[in-house]
């Protein structure tokens, strides 16, 4: 049984760097994270590989080529496989050229199940697994707080999902895709100690436009479908206020105010 | 004429009724002919609202089924040609909208909050990169538009009198389903912070006692709430969640304790009367917002003003 888990790292979002010439992010050098999401995903897959052994679980990621040893990183948790899509020919994909590049490494590859997270916290579309899973023919839920013990065992998947006012238990058959929340609390194991500085390079390949064979039309900025035409900075009008301390007075001032507004039952 | 699609989805539909405010201002310059796509079941048609209303019947796909309502949409619009789509940013719709998006081959653009017109096209508006921009982002493909936006966002005030033409559509190609419902359970004791009015939220700089304002929220009568900061250190639950992608909240009084105010965090603020902030940071975006601003500890301001509202109480008593 072999799980693809889609793995997105994602810009410490207080420190990003936006090119306001091109409209795009620099993903380059950055530091980046694995989003919280996709790591419950990935930590929920390895659980299962510990628990049972005919489980194989593959990282894929999409990113420049400097986010190599954060992937290799996600092999000494016990992944037995990454995949590093990256090629300077996508750069500035929107969330449709991105999709279809990676359905068309996905197209070819074998798995039972891809994996991945519900929300990304950086753009927060959630666009991208739904359209590979488009793209794939599969289906697709998300919102996946729980999965089922037995889940996998015959070729379907029973789990919980969780919605605003309501939880939900499904059954799928396989193959699908399925996004996990963060609040699963699935949690990634630690690096083994002996496994710290273990060699995984062998067990990494990086796929790039010669393996895919895009043309440029296809991917890139003009592969994309939605195009920022603008970007300003958000201008907002100061409002005429009282400032005080956190003291008595200050204490004081904000209770008068409540009870002089009705808000005191 | 130009013709837009809704999709109202079932226990949604004053908010996708809402979503007649996008298409207006998008046809700005040349109004749509507007149609509204529901499912059959226990959903109320919103007639009067729309120049036509939709129902997929025969069978109508349940409402997690998203492949089949696609597939039923797709064909929908390879008779009808439209050349605007919105869908609500429900959490189904989240999985419909780009779905749609892929098989119509068209680009989406996600939790719109705004709408501008540039030299006769429409821009449509959203946040960036934690608030710190608002890009106007267009399709450079071809037709339809496409775009979700939150619940709460925008706001009709038009026409509710429209001779509405209502019709079934049954759908053609039917897909096997995969996905299969087992059971639901509707969440008990489930109250939300958009119909509550004091809010008193948490941020970044109260993580530490996040589970202290509580006290604070039952005395006011009010309901806790959080920032995104809050929700991704997973002190508090997404449901709670102010903001772009969060929820958009008007309460009359909204406390801001240790919130910094993204500009997303300001996109779930509509119409709020009254903001008091607490944070250590005066020069804070939220601060700018505020009637009053407390420079200090949010915690500190939390105790110290539930002291002051006891013994105000004890007093009186």
């Amino acid at each position: 049984m072999k799980i693809i888990c889609l793995a997105k790292f994602i810009p410490d979002v207080d420190h990003f760097v936006y090119d306001y010439e091109r409209n795009v992010l620099v993903r380059e050098n950055m530091d980046l994270v694995l989003n919280p999401d996709d790591a419950c995903a990935l930590a929920y897959a390895l659980a299962l590989k510990k628990n049972r052994q005919d489980v194989e679980v593959e990282v894929l990621s999409m990113a420049p080529l400097s986010l190599l040893p954060n992937l290799k990183e996600l092999l000494r948790l016990g992944a037995d496989r990454g995949v590093l899509i990256s090629d300077a020919f996508f750069s500035g994909s929107d969330t449709y050229a991105t999709s279809c590049i990676i359905a068309r490494y996905l197209a070819d590859a074998q798995y039972d199940v891809i994996l991945s997270g519900t929300h990304a916290l950086d753009g927060d579309t959630e666009h991208v697994p739904v359209q590979v899973a488009e793209l794939l023919g599969l289906d697709h839920m998300a919102y996946i707080v729980r999965f089922d013990d037995d889940s996998f065992l015959n070729g379907t998947c029973v789990f919980e999902s969780e919605f605003d006012n309501a939880n939900a238990r499904f059954r799928v058959r396989l193959p699908c895709v399925l996004g996990v929340l963060a609040e699963s609390r699935y949690k990634l194991p630690f690096v083994r100690y002996e496994n710290l500085d273990l060699n995984v390079d062998d067990r990494v390949t990086v796929v790039t436009n010669e393996e895919l064979g895009f043309s440029h039309e296809e991917v890139g900025i003009a592969g994309s479908l939605t195009k920022v035409a603008s970007t300003w900075q958000p201008q907002m009008k100061k409002k005429e206020q009282v400032i005080v301390g956190n003291d008595d007075e200050g204490i004081e001032t904000v209770f008068q105010f409540l009870k002089k507004e009705g808000y005191m039952p | 004429m130009k013709k837009a699609l809704v999709y109202i989805e079932n226990g949604y539909e004053a908010a996708a009724i809402d979503l007649l405010e996008v298409v207006r201002q998008v046809g700005q310059n040349c109004a749509f002919e507007t149609c509204a796509l529901c499912l059959g079941g226990n959903g109320t048609a919103p007639e009067g609202y729309f120049d036509r209303v939709i129902r997929v019947v025969q069978p109508s796909p349940e409402w997690h089924d998203v492949l089949s309502i696609t597939n039923a949409i797709e064909e929908l619009h390879e008779r009808d040609d439209f050349d605007c789509i919105v869908i609500l940013a429900t959490p189904m719709g989240r999985l419909l909208a780009p779905r749609l998006a892929m098989r119509l081959r068209v680009g989406l653009v996600a939790d719109v909050t705004d709408i501008r017109l540039q030299d006769g096209e429409a821009l449509m508006v959203r946040p960036a990169f934690d608030g710190k921009i608002l890009a106007g982002i267009v399709s450079t493909g071809s037709k339809p538009l496409m775009m979700s936006v939150r619940p709460g966002v925008f706001s009709y005030k038009g026409a509710r009198d429209k001779a509405t033409d209502k019709a079934d559509f049954i759908p053609m190609r039917a897909s096997p389903r995969q996905v299969e419902l087992l059971e639901a359970t509707k969440k008990k004791t489930f109250s939300d912070i958009r119909d509550c009015e004091v809010l008193i939220s948490g941020g970044g700089g109260i993580i530490k006692g996040f589970d202290q304002i509580q006290p604070l929220a039952d005395e006011l009568r009010g309901m806790v709430s959080a920032s995104r900061r809050a929700v991704d250190n997973q002190i508090a639950p997404r449901s709670i969640q102010v903001g772009q992608s969060g929820k958009m909240v008007s309460p009359k009084l909204y406390l801001a304790l240790g919130i910094h105010g993204s500009m997303q965090h300001f996109e779930g603020l509509r119409d709020v009367k009254h903001i008091v902030c607490a944070n250590t940071d005066r020069y804070a975006p939220i601060c700018s917002q505020a009637d009053i601003v407390v420079e200090g500890d949010a915690l500190e301001f939390v105790n110290r003003l539930l002291a002051r509202i006891r013994r105000g109480k004890e007093s009186k008593g």
